[in-house]
């Protein structure tokens, strides 16, 4: 039991600080800015309590806590680690970020917090219902933060659309544990995994049904095709700190939550591995076209970002079932979510007051002006773009090869050719940043210099994460 | 000699030109570090050249694990191969920054991190650490070429960078699926390039493979038909860039071909090597011809060196020590006489502010020593008789006509363009009367004259007394071609009557 417990200690950190902040800003002294250093501070501690967990902890790489229910697995703590990482610059780049936008209060930490106590959940979830409520916490949280602007129309919008979507999608799960419950008799994956293995996928229309509803949900979520409709929307519509908070932390605990998901049941994968190759293939390449018509900076980002959810897929359709580390997909979750905060975070502070700057002419010239901001910002976009020597590049590697060691060598084809179609609204930004003379002066102060270290220190990792090897 | 010569060779310039960057370092400052860390380059690349033996395998090996689980390491290695290339590099560039004195720091930086990244690309014996050093390697071309470039420099830049970017990205498809295809046969992670030519690899996937890596390389040479980014690249592009371009980065490419597809993909590039040729030599008269209609002498120079890119690539498709070893010795040829014949054109451009060849006429007059070395490199690169560019091409057309009479004779013939638009544009330029724009067109200067000296003598030597290059180059190319019997009785005889001659048994 005490055991159980040290190994939840991250999430019991996250969800006590989340408490805390929440009664504490009930206080008049207790300023937003104070709730950002004491967020980030609670996420820094359980980054740590997971890091040490992760290194000295327990030796066994698989261990079911709570009676099978949530599972602890070194696939799981790399994803806690994204996530707690994620929350921490969030939580600094806020900081930054309201000091131009005036419409925070103390309680948007909390939420931030509330949000990955949910994710943490979600990333050790090995049972149904324990996944529904791990996302409904998440999800409440995320809702209120896409719409804390709450006099900005767009703002609005984003959050009634992604509420009303968000809540059919959580539906659509309900009842397909539902279904999957009355055919297998049980919620826990290994439980379905077993009844799946004795009689088959087929076997059964209500299992059918209910894999199939449950895969929606979480294709709603992880922005994948033909569900990718709200992302650009909403990500658009959040804050900068949020979208860059839904768009690294949130897929990252989709992504885990999947892959245990169709890990587990191995027959389950198996059948919908077809599915999936297709869904995969036409997320990356609707993402694509998405992409390269914007002006918006912010919506070419969340483009982009279901083209990476495309490629997630191809590690998800190539992942083997037989002893499941997940390297694969945590490391380009890592690569992704270092690059794509990264350029949020400097977004939080290069946007201006209320985010005038949006479009990519906006950021004309930009490497005159500021060429340390400009250059940071160059790497992210390589990185993502995945040219080496950039953690983007070492994740996309990681992919194609075990999907051509899987025998998926069209679908490695076709990621790397959506690699291509990506690399030019990648660039368009770096020459607009760079070869286009400025229009403006970008000449106003930095507003607190912790969003301009975080985007910094986000640089290195773009670099660390690059050089670090897993195994495959 | 201390043991990380090669790691020296690459990174000192990296760091250089990443700390120039990322300080506000004046210009004069840029130019003194790009100066000496290119003469620092050039030294340990002498002393590399002294030390080599000329085993015909890799010397001065590094070999460190990276990532295990997939065996990917960190391992150089030169042979006589690599080694003509890095040294062409080290010897080339100083020279950039003694002619071009005036430049932008970032210019500087930029032009040190390509030289750091060529000669990894260059010395890499690992097939993902030589993919990193080869996209790396474009990113300052990237934005040099933007930065720095002329007035239609943004829909260049972007035509290089997308179809540079689309070849790699398949050859990285096709790397993996070597690693892959290596772990399947032999049970085992790999990565490095030598063990890669130990691949049983047929089917319709490798031949998919095949041309993942021949087209990456096809349009960095750049090959007939994936020429078309080239004029406008090198004529928008910064003259250090063009210079990098055609100089060192195009024999990258051929580099590129004789390393993985020649060992690796023997039974494909048997089948296919008559096509490759064929596309060698078209390149070689449509190039050609293309560069006698040009108007200006940058764009002509472009279509030249595409052109004789041609001839290079030629002598790796025939399939014979001759014409691999009149290749590689061409590589450095070409590297010399272009590489300065684009100096050259730089500087022309610099102080006559035109590049229009009918705007200009009469420099001889007012620059002999100019005319002179312009005129050396110039026959050079035409292959005359006592220069370099004799030597390779006349290994390259008797290669070509062992291979196949057709394509000898066809690239043989093709060779007197070169000396047409050549001489032409020469006569137009330097003598004639004297036009306005040359009125007063300075000769070089003293520093600039000795800088140039070691490269025109070295023009002449290597076409005078070839014998202790292609000693080097030799037992390296000649290990290309030791396959085991086999592989040769294997060989589909649909292209090749002769299978014999086709590939060469050592």
């Amino acid at each position: 039991m005490t055991n159980d417990l040290m190994l939840l200690m991250p999430l019991i950190i996250v969800g006590a600080g989340a408490i805390l902040l929440m009664i504490a800003s009930t206080y008049d002294k207790f300023t937003h800015e104070l709730a950002a250093y004491g967020s980030a501070g609670v996420f820094a501690v359980a980054f740590l309590v997971q890091l040490s967990s992760c290194i000295a902890g327990n030796v066994a790489p698989f261990s079911e806590v709570f009676n099978g229910i949530l599972v602890v697995s070194n696939f799981s703590k790399a994803a806690g680690l994204i996530i707690l990482a994620c929350g921490c610059f969030t939580a600094l780049s806020s900081q930054t970020y309201f000091r131009r936008n005036n419409f925070c209060s103390p309680e948007y930490y909390s939420l931030t917090a509330f949000a990955a106590a949910g994710m943490l959940l979600l990333t050790m979830a090995q049972e149904l219902i324990s996944v529904f409520i791990a996302l409904e916490i998440m999800s409440l949280a995320i809702y209120i933060l896409v719409g804390y602007d709450r006099k900005n129309v767009i703002s609005t919008e984003a959050v009634l659309k992604y509420l009303m979507l968000g809540a059919f999608a959580g539906a659509f799960f309900v009842m397909g544990s539902a279904l999957v419950y009355g055919a297998a008799g049980s919620t826990k994956f290994v439980k379905i995994g077993q009844y799946l293995a004795a009689n088959g996928m087929l076997h059964s229309p209500v299992m059918i049904g209910g894999a199939f509803f449950i895969m929606v949900a979480f294709l709603f979520k992880a922005a994948a095709f033909p569900f990718h409709a709200w992302v650009v929307d909403v990500y658009d519509g959040a804050s900068v700190p949020v979208t860059g908070y839904m768009a690294t932390a949130l897929k990252t605990a989709i992504f885990a939550v999947f892959a245990n998901f169709l890990v587990i049941d191995g027959a389950l994968q198996h059948k919908w591995i077809t599915f999936l190759f297709y869904i995969s293939v036409l997320t990356m390449f609707v993402g694509n076209l998405i992409a390269i018509g914007q002006q918006s900076l912010k919506r070419m980002l969340a483009a982009s970002g279901i083209v990476h959810s495309g490629y997630l897929l191809i590690a998800l359709v190539a992942v083997g079932t037989k002893d499941f580390t997940g390297s694969v997909i945590a490391f380009y979750l890592a690569a992704y979510a270092a690059s794509t905060l990264g350029i949020f975070t400097a977004l939080s502070y290069l946007g201006g007051t209320g985010e005038a700057r949006k479009t990519f002419d906006d950021f004309k010239g930009l490497a005159k002006a500021r060429p340390y901001s400009a250059a940071a910002i160059s790497i992210f976009l390589l990185s993502m773009a995945g040219i080496p020597p950039t953690a983007g590049f070492m994740g996309k590697f990681y992919i194609i090869t075990s999907a051509i060691d899987a025998g998926q060598i069209t679908l490695a084809v076709l990621g790397i050719v959506s690699s291509i179609i990506s690399m030019w609204y990648y660039l368009r930004l770096i020459i607009a940043m760079y070869f286009h003379e400025a229009s403006e002066q970008f000449d106003e102060p930095a507003p607190s210099s912790l969003a301009p270290v975080c985007t910094f220190i986000l640089v290195l990792c773009v670099f660390a994460i690059s050089l670090y090897p897993i195994a495959v | 000699m201390f043991e990380h010569v090669l790691s020296v060779i690459i990174f000192l310039p990296i760091l250089a030109g990443l700390i120039l960057l990322a300080t506000p370092a004046s210009r004069s400052v840029a130019r003194f570090t790009g100066l000496a860390v290119s003469l620092a380059t050039l030294v340990l690349s002498l002393d590399l050249y002294a030390g080599f033996q000329a085993t015909g395998h890799l010397e001065f090996v590094e070999n460190i694990p990276w990532i295990e689980s997939l065996g990917i390491s960190y391992a150089l290695g030169v042979d006589g191969i690599s080694l003509f290339i890095l040294m062409a590099g080290s010897v080339l560039l100083p020279l950039v920054y003694f002619v071009f004195g005036t430049r932008e720091k970032g210019y500087y930086a930029n032009l040190l991190l390509v030289q750091g990244a060529m000669a990894g690309a260059v010395c890499a014996a690992d097939m993902i650490l030589f993919y990193i050093f080869w996209e790396v390697m474009l990113l300052p071309v990237f934005f040099m070429l933007g930065l720095y470039g002329g007035p239609q420099r943004l829909p260049a830049t972007l035509k290089i960078t997308l179809y540079t970017i689309a070849g790699s990205l398949l050859m990285l498809a096709a790397i993996v699926y070597l690693g892959v295809s290596y772990h399947a046969q032999f049970g085992e992670w790999s990565f490095a390039m030598d063990k890669m030519a130990a691949l049983n690899l047929t089917g319709r996937v490798a031949a998919v493979a095949f041309f993942g890596f021949m087209i990456a390389f096809a349009i960095k040479i750049p090959l007939f038909p994936f020429h078309t980014w080239l004029p406008d690249a090198y004529t928008e592009a910064p003259t250090a860039t063009t210079f990098v371009l055609s100089a060192i980065m195009a024999k990258i490419g051929v580099y590129g071909v004789i390393r993985f597809v020649v060992p690796v993909f023997d039974l494909e590039f048997a089948r296919f090597a008559i096509l490759l040729a064929y596309a060698g030599v078209i390149g070689m008269m449509y190039c050609g011809l293309a560069a006698i209609a040009q108007k200006d002498f940058k764009r002509m120079l472009a279509f030249s060196s595409a052109s004789h890119m041609g001839v290079i690539a030629l002598g790796v498709f025939c399939m014979n020590i001759q014409a691999l070893t009149g290749s590689i010795y061409q590589i450095v040829a070409h590297a010399t006489s272009t590489g300065v014949l684009f100096l050259f054109a730089g500087i022309l451009e610099e102080r006559t502010n035109t590049r229009t060849i009918d705007d200009l006429g009469g420099i001889a007059a007012k620059a002999p020593v100019f005319a002179l070395y312009f005129a050396i490199a110039m026959l050079a690169s035409v292959g005359l008789p006592g220069t370099s560019g004799f030597i390779g091409e006349f290994m390259i057309v008797l290669g070509a006509i062992k291979f196949n009479t057709a394509v000898g004779v066809l690239a043989g013939t093709t060779l007197i363009i070169g000396v047409c638009y050549m001489l032409w544009m020469f006569q137009r330029v330097f003598f004639e009367k004297t036009a306005s724009r040359s009125e007063n067109f300075k000769e070089l200067s003293l520093v600039e004259g000795l800088a140039f000296l070691p490269v025109i003598l070295l023009i002449i030597v290597m076409g005078i007394y070839p014998h202790p290059f292609l000693s080097k180059i030799t037992p390296s190319t000649a290990l290309q071609f030791a396959q085991p019997a086999s592989v040769v009785a294997q060989a589909p005889a649909s292209n090749a009557q002769n299978l014999g001659l086709t590939i060469e048994q050592k």
